[in-house]
């Protein structure tokens, strides 16, 4: 059973999956893998993924570094283990904006048909995304083309996973 | 009417056009730059663009949109939900967001139906 769990930033989500995840790798006995899709630019990053690793220490995750190109992955590891994808928020992040060269503002639809490849590839994969739809501010374009194009990741992935879960502050509301 | 809300691009539009079987000539679009309405659409979506001209003007957009409430009985409203993230440091998104917020609790009373959308998947809250 794939998964697609959203939410606001910071509250939760990536602990949640965790869990949700080394679960499922109990109950049917599979290997557990964590992708990791951040690319550290400076010293708040990696304090971040540094907090990340030591949450999983113990955990029995093995971590695959996958920050672009996300079918790479599915080459090194069993594609019928549970892996938890973290983050969506990151993947497109760094291929829409690739350090020291332009953005690259077209990506999203690629991406997306990849993730639908990757959730016919695999059956316990947790995906993790990031709900950014809801502030108050004029964006500028770049920043609402972003926006556009992790929703429509989103979007894809609700349609290809089984279950659909919403975190807040470590409540969970479940829309499919 | 229904009324329907949601983040950015979560595909509000999309799903009660396809739901109810609508057409884009149904629909009117609201701008940021124009007080207006076209009562005569099913559908008008954007409903927050239509209560960023009224900040801007400094209009009361609930309203302006309480003296046509008749013409919406039978009408699909959407608006984007911008009621969540920091509180801005500009003044006048502060408060653009004040007035979709007395604007949506206002249609949510009104409204018979109200969906939320969530990545384009609907919830019923009304």
């Amino acid at each position: 059973m794939n998964y697609f769990i959203s939410g606001g930033c910071k509250n939760g989500k990536s602990f949640h999956a965790q869990r949700v995840a080394k679960k499922m790798s109990e109950e049917k006995g599979l290997p557990l893998y964590y992708i990791a899709t951040m690319i550290p630019i400076d010293n708040e990053d990696n304090i971040r993924i540094n907090r990340h690793i030591s949450e999983r220490a113990g955990w029995g995750f093995k971590t695959i570094e996958q920050p672009l190109d996300i079918l790479g992955c599915l080459d090194q590891i069993d594609n019928k283990g549970v892996i938890l994808f973290d983050s969506v928020t990151a993947l497109l992040m760094n291929e829409m904006f690739p350090v020291g060269r332009e953005p690259k503002l077209d990506v999203a639809e690629r991406i997306a048909n990849e993730l639908k490849e990757f959730c016919i590839r695999t059956d316990n994969t947790v995906f993790v995304s990031d709900y950014i739809y809801s502030d108050c501010n004029r964006f500028d374009d770049l920043t609402d083309k972003y926006r556009e194009g992790l929703a429509l990741l989103d979007k894809t992935l609700v349609k290809a996973c089984d279950r659909v879960e919403e975190v807040a502050y470590g409540f969970t509301k479940v829309h499919k | 009417m229904i009324l329907i809300f949601g983040g950015a691009f979560q595909g509000k539009l999309e799903y009660i056009m396809e739901k109810h079987g609508l057409e884009e000539s149904q629909v009117f679009t609201c701008k940021s730059d124009k007080i207006e309405i076209d009562y005569s659409k099913k559908i008008i979506d954007n409903l927050e663009e239509f209560v960023y001209a009224c900040t801007n003007e400094g209009i009361e957009a609930k309203e302006i949109i309480l003296e046509s409430m008749d013409k919406l009985k039978d009408k699909i409203v959407i608006c984007d939900d911008i009621s969540q993230g920091v509180v801005s440091l500009d003044k006048t998104e502060r408060a653009w967001r004040e007035m979709v917020g007395r604007t949506m609790l206002m249609l949510g009373k009104e409204a018979e139906e109200v969906i939320r959308v969530f990545c384009g998947l609907p919830d019923k809250i009304k």
